[in-house]
């Protein structure tokens, strides 16, 4: 029972991180039916800010609001130069534009920065724990997921409460009558950018918390955890993809701790194995949207 | 008011619309009548920043707003009820309407949406209902509702009628009535053309792409070869 | 013009077309082979020993691009997977090719005593094959599943997942695969040392893929392609379609894998991961994923251009002979600059050009149009095939409520062979509706649609194409980017397939008899509307129907084009010996046309009679003005 508690608020502080991840996947899909496989990068551009400032002395307070600013304009510049010129494309070539946009990125810090792995000190909070009962709880986890929560409900707010919200689903289900409403197609993609970064953003100042180190390919796991878990929630879906971060976090923490320790290390493969069976027997994701086509 | 001069649209190589000419002035209703596949929906949405023309010329209020996008003519004042209204199913009625206002101040809209509440009752009275669950009368005043909402100076509507059981249709009609005893301008889609007729100051027939007829209700019913240009006949 | 003679049935099998879709496509693919070898022999002896590895390395990639073509090009979804698929190939023939000696340095314990197994090199790519198609076989239940909701985009995660998931137990799993750092090795001496295999194998894959998309399958998954609402109308499983491309493709990756690690002499997880995906994906789009030649053309070009790169990082300028030594210049063209050419390419494609350099341009191709530029149009038979047919179609109680909203109520029609039955009724009235009833597209609340006498509600749309009901659609839904003649064959080999009994008219005769033989080459996206509208109806003509279901075959024609129409209707009923269900609003081509007439208004059916009587109708004058007295 202990053990289980302990791995349920372990996956619910991996899951929240994967949970913004999808969140800002699903809010560009929902958009411009875009997958962003380039997502990652908004983490890999934070790690090098982070690296720059942290080893410049910064304190993590206040590398925070920057690196969340980085990948608020790192996400907004990526849209500029790469995503608003295929706009209303085929799915092939949007796929393959967020994925050149990986590797042009990833590549660049290779080029003019270096191959090789850079590190930076965590916060010296991260490894420390508090008991509650007969539990351990992280300080970073605890912190992981409150900040999750308030975030979520601060975006579920703008989304469901305010104008810019609306145009967002409204774009999302049909955006040529949302933009015959008036809704203005810059306006609401540009949004869905800025949003989807300051949420990588989010996700990504924990990220870095812990791992303390970045590369250029750094951004590859978050990337496709955010992508699989928006899937597994049903692409286009935005409580699906939070719910779909939350369900691979907890997948992943409860298989690693039940798998017998010689095929631990495989955690990967066996996640992998099931959500290609909830993919045979539930093709829509978790949580299923509605595609009209009329013929 | 709204001068469209010589437009002609293509999807591909196929051109769905043919050097048609129109026009509308202030505070008229204006009829669209013809066969399915006609290009009536193709002007609209060539006229709305829907579809790009390959030639010709739209022109509002003096400008020239050829190829525009639907967002920017709306703020000029144009709006379009799309064909099957295309109400945001998953949007409560009052988000749909707050969609509608999006180009309008908060207090404006505020207003707006409680003259709307007055003039349609039902959809204040379903406001908080998600708008897939309206049945297709209550949609098609939301969907006229919601564009109502930006406040048009010229309000285009396709097929308003299409799809609805004869009562919603009366309802339908006698809401252009109201609309036009209120001055709007209007140019309006329809394939009713005999109640059309009796609501609009003049229309015109389009026939394959082409506009091949236009006058008062009084002159179109007067011609013996109407009848045919719907069902498609040439006077066989 | 031996291959137009009246054999309708003999090459049913693999290949309609022997000639064309074999012999002309290994010639062209020899062709091909020459160039590329022969420029890579010829760089290598410019270049020497460092040139000599690039271009061996470059046949071995060409050799996983193709195969990477054969599924992406033939059925449109994107894989990042496939260097999966690749490193699962990899692994298999290290594991198995390894001496035994040399596998006890390395892994030891590997799980199922495969340290002690001696296969062989050759013995190893077959073993490697057989596993990895096994893996992909699996893989491509789910990716069909999964395509069949959300379109391309989830199909395109799960091959991503899988590239990950194959590199994540490479790395994890060191018994079997020797971990992240140490791998698995030859040893020295061990390795590769011809490239005759590589010749071959290349030589193979190119006229596999290449006879891989002119055989029957591949036609049937480019159809899929297109467009995959239509090609289930035309009675096309695109699901299978796709296995069977996977499942091709994988096995000519596997045999480029196996050689790329046997001409390495090891492997490492990091060799099939991220970089030589984005590298062989690259080669494939720049040079046009859509066609064989395209994607060695691309193999080439990257090749190059990356070479070219490289030297400009390491020597800057002075590659062009340019003694530009400027530290700024340097600064950005510097070491590693291949990396971020990939990268820029493929981005630089995809927005200006996505369809690569060659598109789907076929050398072979190209070489046959030439050579039967001249060919005369086969002369179009009055005579009807199975004239002698009594089939029966029996639409009755037909009801269909959308969200409440009743899109049809107790509607139905009845239409025997030979006869011609209109449906006619104003926008919104349910005519295409029906249509999508009949053919499965939309589920029908109550009702029944019975072809002699067996209820077809709740079929698969392409099983109710089989059954013999074949539509085409009011919007157009050809397959663009395929010709006139190939929007024709792909149906005819679905029904050849399908009534061995029966004749089928020819592909060629089918195009004349639509009145586009001029047009037998274009692109079906490049015709204007009636040449388009008459591609839909010779389209679904080829596939044999018992009855031909139009939605609005004269939609958007002019008043001649119409009357045209009617007699091409009647043609190609004839011509197949089909009934004809016809939808129109165009009262003059329904009377031209009809036997019977059921006039449609707001989902019933308000009258019916034969043409006189439905023009003398008052109800459907009312139903058509919307006046108000009905």
């Amino acid at each position: 029972m202990t053990e289980l508690l302990q791995n349920l608020i372990d996956g619910l502080g991996r899951g929240s991180i994967y949970a913004l991840l999808a969140l800002g996947v699903a809010v560009i899909f929902g958009v411009m039916h875009l997958l962003n496989f380039a997502h990652g990068e908004l983490i890999t551009v934070s790690g090098y800010v982070a690296f720059w400032t942290i080893n410049e002395g910064w304190s993590w307070y206040l590398v925070t609001p920057v690196i969340i600013g980085t990948a608020i304009v790192t996400s907004l510049v990526i849209e500029r130069v790469a995503f608003s010129r295929v706009r209303g494309s085929s799915d092939f070539t949007l796929l393959l534009t967020s994925f050149g946009v990986h590797f042009v990125v990833s590549a660049i810090f290779l080029l003019y920065v270096s191959a090789s792995v850079k590190t930076f000190s965590e916060p010296g909070w991260v490894a420390d724990t508090f008991p509650v009962g007969s539990l351990n709880v992280e300080v970073y986890d605890a912190v992981v997921i409150g900040v999750t929560l308030v975030t979520l409900l601060g975006t579920s707010w703008l989304v469901q409460r305010t104008m810019f919200g609306l145009a967002l689903r409204a774009a999302a289900a049909d955006f040529d009558t949302a933009r015959l409403m008036g809704v203005r197609s810059d306006t609401v993609i540009r949004g869905a950018f800025a949003l989807s970064g300051l949420l990588a953003g989010i996700a990504g100042v924990f990220w870095l918390m812990r791992s303390g180190h970045t590369t250029p390919t750094v951004g590859i796991t978050p990337m496709l955890k955010g992508v699989l878990a928006a899937l597994i929630g049903g692409l286009g879906s935005l409580r699906g993809a939070v719910l779909g971060g939350f369900v691979l976090g907890l997948a992943e923490v409860l298989l690693r701790s039940r798998l017998p320790d010689s095929v631990a290390s495989l955690t990967e493969g066996f996640v992998f194995l099931m959500i290609a069976l909830l993919f045979i027997f539930r093709p829509q994701g978790l949580i299923r949207v509605a595609h009209a086509e009329r013929v | 008011m709204l001068e469209v001069s010589r437009l002609t649209t293509r999807y591909g190589a196929i051109s769905a619309l043919r050097d048609a000419d129109l026009h509308v002035g202030s505070g008229e209703v204006v009829g669209l009548i013809g066969p399915n596949g006609a290009g009536k929906t193709t002007l609209l949405g060539s006229i709305a920043g829907l579809l790009s023309p390959a030639a010709g010329s739209v022109t509002f209020e003096g400008a020239d707003i050829t190829g525009r996008s639907p967002e920017k003519l709306l703020r000029l004042g144009v709006a379009l009820v799309p064909e099957h209204r295309r109400i945001f199913g998953d949007l409560t009625v009052e988000e749909n309407l707050k969609i509608g206002g999006i180009t309008q101040s908060r207090d404006e809209r505020a207003e707006l949406l409680h003259d709307m509440g007055e003039r349609f009752p039902v959809l204040r009275e379903k406001r908080t209902v998600a708008a897939g669950y309206l049945s297709g009368g209550e949609s098609q005043q939301l969907a006229i509702a919601r564009a109502l909402m930006s406040k048009p100076r010229l309000l285009m509507m396709d097929e308003p009628s299409l799809g609805l059981a004869p009562v919603l249709v009366d309802v339908v009609f006698e809401l252009i009535e109201t609309l036009r005893s209120q001055g709007r301008t209007l140019l309006v889609v329809e394939q009713n053309a005999t109640r059309m007729l009796e609501v609009a100051d003049r229309a015109y027939v389009l026939r394959s792409g082409e506009v091949v007829a236009e006058g008062t209700g009084a002159d179109l019913r007067a011609r013996p070869d109407l009848f045919d240009t719907f069902v498609g006949g040439n006077g066989q | 013009m031996a291959e137009n003679t009246g054999r309708s049935t003999a090459h049913a099998g693999m290949f309609p077309n022997l000639r064309r879709d074999v012999a002309f496509p290994i010639v062209g693919v020899g062709v091909l082979f020459g160039v590329f070898v022969a420029f890579g022999l010829l760089y290598q002896s410019y270049f020497g020993g460092a040139g000599e590895r690039l271009v061996t390395t470059s046949m071995i990639n060409a050799i996983i691009v193709l195969g990477i073509q054969i599924y992406v090009g033939n059925t449109g979804v994107l894989s990042f997977g496939h260097i999966g698929f690749g490193a699962i190939a990899g692994y298999t023939f290290a594991i198995f090719a390894i001496a035994p000696a040399e596998k006890v340095k390395r892994i030891p314990d590997a799980p199922l005593g495969l340290t002690d197994v001696d296969m062989g090199s050759w013995g190893a790519v077959g073993v490697a094959i057989a596993v990895t198609v096994v893996v992909a076989f699996f893989v491509g239940i789910g990716l069909a599943r999964s395509g069949a909701e959300s379109g391309a985009v989830a199909a395109t995660v799960i091959t991503l997942a899988l590239l990950f998931v194959t590199h994540e137990v490479a790395r994890h799993w060191p018994e079997l695969t020797g971990g992240e750092r140490a791998g698995l090795s030859f040893r020295i001496g061990g390795k590769l040392d011809t490239r005759v295999p590589i010749y071959l194998a290349l030589a193979g894959s190119l006229v596999l893929a290449r006879l891989f998309a002119q055989s029957r399958r591949g036609r049937l998954a480019k159809a899929g392609r297109e467009d995959d609402l239509a090609a289930r109308a035309m009675g096309v499983n695109p699901m299978v379609q796709q296995m069977i491309a996977l499942l091709t493709s994988v096995a000519v990756v596997s045999v480029g894998a196996s050689l790329k690690v046997y001409e390495t002499g090891s492997l490492l997880p990091e060799d099939f991961f991220f970089f030589f995906t984005l590298l062989t994906l690259t080669m494939l789009i720049v040079g046009g994923r859509n066609s064989v030649t395209g994607a060695l053309f691309g193999v080439a070009v990257i090749t190059v251009g990356r070479e070219l790169a490289r030297r400009l990082g390491q020597d800057g300028f002075e590659v062009f002979g340019l003694g530009l030594d400027s530290a700024p210049l340097d600064w950005i063209f510097r070491e590693n600059l291949q990396t971020v050419f990939l990268g820029v390419a493929m981005l630089g494609f995809m927005i200006w050009r996505p369809k690569g350099i060659l598109s789907d341009w076929e050398f072979d191709e190209w070489l046959y149009r030439a050579f039967t530029r001249t060919q005369s149009a086969p002369p179009v038979p009055q005579a009807t095939m199975g004239a002698d047919q009594d089939a029966r179609l029996e639409v009755s109680d037909v009801s269909v409520v959308f969200g409440g909203f009743q899109a049809l109520s107790q509607s139905g029609f009845e239409v025997r062979s030979g006869e011609v039955v209109g449906v006619i009724g104003p926008n919104g009235a349910g005519k295409t509706t029906m249509l999508n009833v009949i053919t499965g597209l939309v589920p029908a609340t109550s009702g029944q649609v019975k072809l002699n006498g067996v209820d077809l509600i709740g079929t698969p749309s392409h099983e109710v194409a089989r059954a013999g009901l074949v539509r085409t659609f009011q919007n157009l839904r050809l397959f663009g980017s395929l010709t006139v003649r190939e929007n024709v064959e792909v149906t005819r080999l679905v029904a050849i397939a399908e009534h061995d009994d029966r004749s089928t008219p020819e592909t060629d005769v089918l195009v004349a008899a639509a009145g586009l033989w001029d047009h037998r080459d274009r692109r079906a996206s490049e015709l204007d509307y009636g040449n388009s509208r008459r591609l839909e109806l010779a389209r679904a003509a080829a596939a044999r129907p018992l009855f031909l279901l139009l939605d609005e075959p004269t939609s958007g024609m002019s008043d001649t084009e119409s009357l045209a129409m009617v007699e091409q209707v009647q043609t190609m009923a004839a011509l197949v010996g089909a009934g004809v269900v016809v939808i129109d609003h165009d009262l003059d081509f329904i009377i031209g046309i009809c036997d019977r007439i059921y006039c449609l208004d707001r989902g019933s059916v308000i009258a019916t009679g034969n043409p006189e009587e439905i023009q003398a109708d008052p109800a459907v004058q009312a139903a058509y003005l919307g006046s108000s007295a009905s």
